[in-house]
């Protein structure tokens, strides 16, 4: 019995970590959007004031619900992850390109969002500040990419 | 790094997978789980039935917490009161027949304010109560009035639609109202707290039916019971009378 010959790297952790982060992201902006769509009751709030954040100006960008750009990103940034653990696809320089840049985005506009709660709706939203944490730790865990974006497509 | 190495690395890569797997459908079933739930229990989500307010049984607060929608001078001494309620066919009668005039002779003249309490007949009228939350959501975008004026107009449209959310959300459209805005406001419980409010005060006051029409002055309230135009300017301005012709 002949074993694949050809050499594969282990999968590699921080991908598995943004697989991980990005399923819980995508739930949590799941959560959001069916709220801000009127399908489920008055948010549940521990802290903080998600009615007026949601309920204000800011809470859509030209007509598009922030919550469903939220389930946007985090499915691309699960889906690039995971094909990022294929065997095959491991030392792919796109993928790490994609994902680094995918988290950066999803950073700066979280933490744009972030000020607009602070410092303009003056009104803070757990669902949206635990977005922006999830985010903020994908982005981290994208870091490991860069050396991957020099290493050449395909090496070992 | 040899051959046998690599192949090990493989593997564990391959255990590591199924724990990462693993982890990932825990994740999906308590994430499809919750989100479900949150779902499910919203009934809807928008709140279209009154609300647990607390105070309501403290008349001071009571007093706090029920909040009428005001037209005209608030200076006005002499004020026309409406417990009303959006889905009742008299009130509606009131709100395009009478309230147009009253408004003309004697809310635009500054004789007297107009204050508008909610007072949805909820057992009989399933969609008054969200029609109530509505108007107010229209109310945070400065367009009260044009809401309520509107809910009256098209009273026959939405009374009985199941699907009265999606109305309102039109009408809110056609007002120029940040539609987005609107949606999460009435898809939510916004309001809903000050509506009951409402209900408990009329109760209080001793409305048992709509539209109750109410003139106060100095703290003396009358109830109105022919509410047509003639009758209401009629007793308005024999309030006024002593202050005018003294």
């Amino acid at each position: 019995m002949t074993e694949v010959d050809e050499v594969v790297p282990g999968a590699p952790l921080n991908r598995m970590l943004v697989s991980v982060l990005s399923l819980i992201g995508f739930f949590v902006a799941l959560y959001l959007w069916a709220h801000n769509a009127g399908l489920t009751g008055p948010i549940i709030c521990g802290v903080g004031d998600c009615a007026t954040v949601q309920s204000s100006e800011y809470a859509r960008i030209g007509g598009v619900p922030v919550s469903a750009i939220g389930v946007a990103g985090y499915v691309a940034l699960f889906v690039l992850s995971m094909m990022g653990l294929q065997p095959g696809r491991r030392s792919s320089r796109a993928i790490a390109a994609l994902l680094l840049s995918g988290s950066t985005f999803g950073v700066a506009f979280s933490a744009y969002l972030t000020y607009l709660e602070a410092a303009v709706i003056q009104a803070w939203c757990q669902y949206c500040v635990a977005s922006a944490i999830i985010i903020t730790l994908i982005f981290f865990a994208t870091l490991p990419e860069i050396p991957r974006l020099r290493s050449p497509e395909g090496a070992a | 790094m040899s051959r046998s190495e690599e192949r090990r690395q493989a593997r564990e890569g391959g255990s590591d997978m199924k724990k990462l797997y693993i982890t990932l459908a825990v994740v999906a079933v308590v994430g499809i789980g919750a989100v479900s739930y949150s779902i499910g229990s919203g009934s809807g989500g928008a709140v279209s039935a009154p609300i647990a307010v607390e105070g309501l049984d403290d008349m001071n607060r009571l007093v706090e917490l029920a909040q009428g929608m005001t037209k005209g001078d608030p200076n006005a001494t002499v004020t026309i009161i409406e417990f009303g309620d959006f889905q009742c066919p008299a009130c509606q009668q009131f709100a395009t027949a009478v309230k147009p005039q009253v408004e003309l002779a004697l809310i635009e003249s500054g004789k007297a304010k107009f204050v508008y309490y909610d007072w949805p007949i909820i057992e009989a009228h399933p969609n008054a109560f969200l029609a109530a939350r509505a108007a107010r959501c229209a109310g945070d975008q400065q367009k009260y009035w044009e809401y309520h004026d509107n809910l009256f107009r098209n009273q026959a449209r939405w009374a009985t639609s199941t699907d009265a959310v999606g109305m309102f959300t039109d009408y809110a459209a056609t007002l120029g109202l940040d539609e987005g805005a609107f949606e999460s406001c009435l898809g939510s419980d916004r309001h809903a707290d000050v509506v009951t409010a409402n209900m408990e005060l009329g109760l209080q006051l001793g409305v048992r039916g709509t539209p109750t029409i109410i003139v106060e002055q100095g703290g003396v309230p009358r109830n109105i019971l022919n509410w047509d135009f003639e009758s209401l300017r009629t007793y308005v301005e024999e309030l006024l009378a002593p202050n005018t012709g003294a």
